[in-house]
């Protein structure tokens, strides 16, 4: 299944706090809490952790498969929990009307 | 996610391109100010150093827009540079040739201010007969011509007692959104606070019936700006920022370049043409205290201050001074 950004949404990367979280991944410390990007839409406010940015960023047409073979290599973690962890976190994007999806 | 995370530039700018206005409202805030215009090679310049910051969206307002004569050249720029472009508009200058106009030149959604669901109110409220039906068939040329619109009302002694109406209206404009405002008394507004604003126990009892509305009515989404709705136990909606909004994911622009906190805040921390924008937004002390409030009187003893942060700043500031002080539409009692 394609997952597809809502093209309403507008949305950046926070390169401060990136830089942050990153530096936090590296010393093996909580990165979870670090608002690595921003969404805006209909005036409300979201931010995401960089997992969920990371995965965000590929809702453009990839697959959820495609989306953990990629990141399998950025985060050190096992691919079955970042399956978990992403298909959490597009469950919620999806209820949110924040993305799409297309067979 | 943790509470003191700042972006590093503001998400959108209400940006005044001109105060010039057909109508007359007894509580707008930009007829006192000055007139001078930037020119627009100037405001070119400016939006270009603006979408470079990082902003996402840029709302066009004033005055009228529309008097502004090249205002879809700065929209079409806009649009071009990035930003997402919207407006604030009353709809009397709107027809079916200048709604495909400003489709064309990048505006994706426009707000129409509407204050009651009947003509003889929101005319006489405006100050111009036959606002309300210009301002209902702008709705629908703008929906013909494919931009998403929000219908705007500022409650006050006029409409208070009207939620419901107002939204059934709302539903059958066929808008996405109803922007409920709350009386800032700022600029005419103080002038007029005396007949327009509504006492406490009003507020209290019109955000009750607002939220019920809000609840039942699934067509369309009511927006509710007011951090005092914490009080009735309601957030103001998917957001993480608690208190106001001004200072912490938005910035105002004046139609001389000047910026405030929100239009509703008369105090200058700097200016587009001169500053720079993000370092203004990192390093402003009046930015810095506003979002860093500090609880006074009964917002001290408050189990919803954390939420409401003591309510909007601009009505604290323009009633009382100082913008730590509660909110002066508080109704919780003092303890
Ligand atoms: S007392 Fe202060 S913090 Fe509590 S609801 Fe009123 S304004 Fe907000």
């Amino acid at each position: 299944m394609k997952i597809f950004r809502n093209p309403d949404v507008m949305w950046r990367e926070e390169d401060e706090y990136k830089k942050q979280a990153l530096d936090a991944l590296e010393k093996d410390d909580e990165a979870a809490d670090i608002g690595t990007s921003i969404l805006y839409y209909d005036g409300r406010m979201l931010t995401l952790n960089i997992l969920g940015t990371e995965v965000w960023k590929r809702c453009d047409g990839r697959t959820l498969d495609e989306m953990v073979s990629e990141l399998i290599e950025v985060f050190d973690v096992s691919p079955q929990v970042l399956l978990k962890d992403a298909a959490a976190f597009l469950d919620e994007m999806k209820e949110k009307g924040l993305i799409s999806c297309e067979d | 996610m943790k509470t003191d995370w700042l972006p590093a530039a503001p998400l959108t700018i209400n940006w005044a391109v001109t105060n010039k206005c057909n109508f007359k409202c007894g509580h707008c805030y930009s007829r006192a100010d000055p007139f001078d215009e930037l020119d627009p090679d100037v405001l070119h310049t400016c939006i270009e150093r603006v979408a470079r910051s990082g902003i996402l969206s840029v709302n066009f307002g004033g005055g009228e827009p529309l008097l502004r004569k090249d205002l879809m050249d700065l929209a079409a720029h806009a649009s071009q540079e990035g930003l997402r472009v919207s407006m604030n508009s009353n709809g009397y200058l709107i027809d079916t040739d200048n709604a495909r106009e400003l489709k064309k030149n990048g505006f994706s959604k426009i707000g129409i201010s509407i204050d009651s669901h009947k003509p003889e109110v929101h005319d006489s409220f405006r100050g111009v007969r036959g606002s309300h039906e210009r301002a209902v068939k702008a709705i629908y040329y703008l929906n013909e011509a494919g931009i998403e619109t929000s219908i705007s009302s500022v409650i006050c002694k006029i409409n208070h007692n009207d939620i419901d109406p107002l939204t059934d209206f709302a539903v059958h404009m066929r808008v996405k959104q109803l922007n409920v405002h709350n009386f800032k008394c700022s600029g005419l507004g103080y002038s007029n606070k005396d007949e327009l604003d509504l006492t406490s126990d009003e507020w209290r009892q019109f955000y009750i019936r607002a939220l019920e509305a809000k609840q039942k009515t699934k067509d369309i989404d009511i927006s509710l700006d007011d951090p005092i709705i914490a009080l009735l136990g309601a957030g103001k909606g998917d957001s993480m920022v608690k208190g106001s909004v001004c200072g912490k994911l938005s910035l105002n622009i004046k139609t001389n370049g000047d910026i405030t906190p929100c239009g509703f805040i008369p105090i200058v921390i700097g200016n587009i043409v001169r500053d720079d924008l993000k370092d203004l937004w990192k390093n402003s002390p009046v930015l810095e205290k506003m979002r860093n409030k500090i609880p006074t009187g009964k917002c001290v003893q408050c189990s919803k201050f954390d939420d409401c942060l003591g309510g909007c700043t601009a009505r604290a500031i323009a009633l009382t001074g100082d913008m730590n002080n509660p909110d002066p539409h508080c109704w919780r009692n003092e303890d």
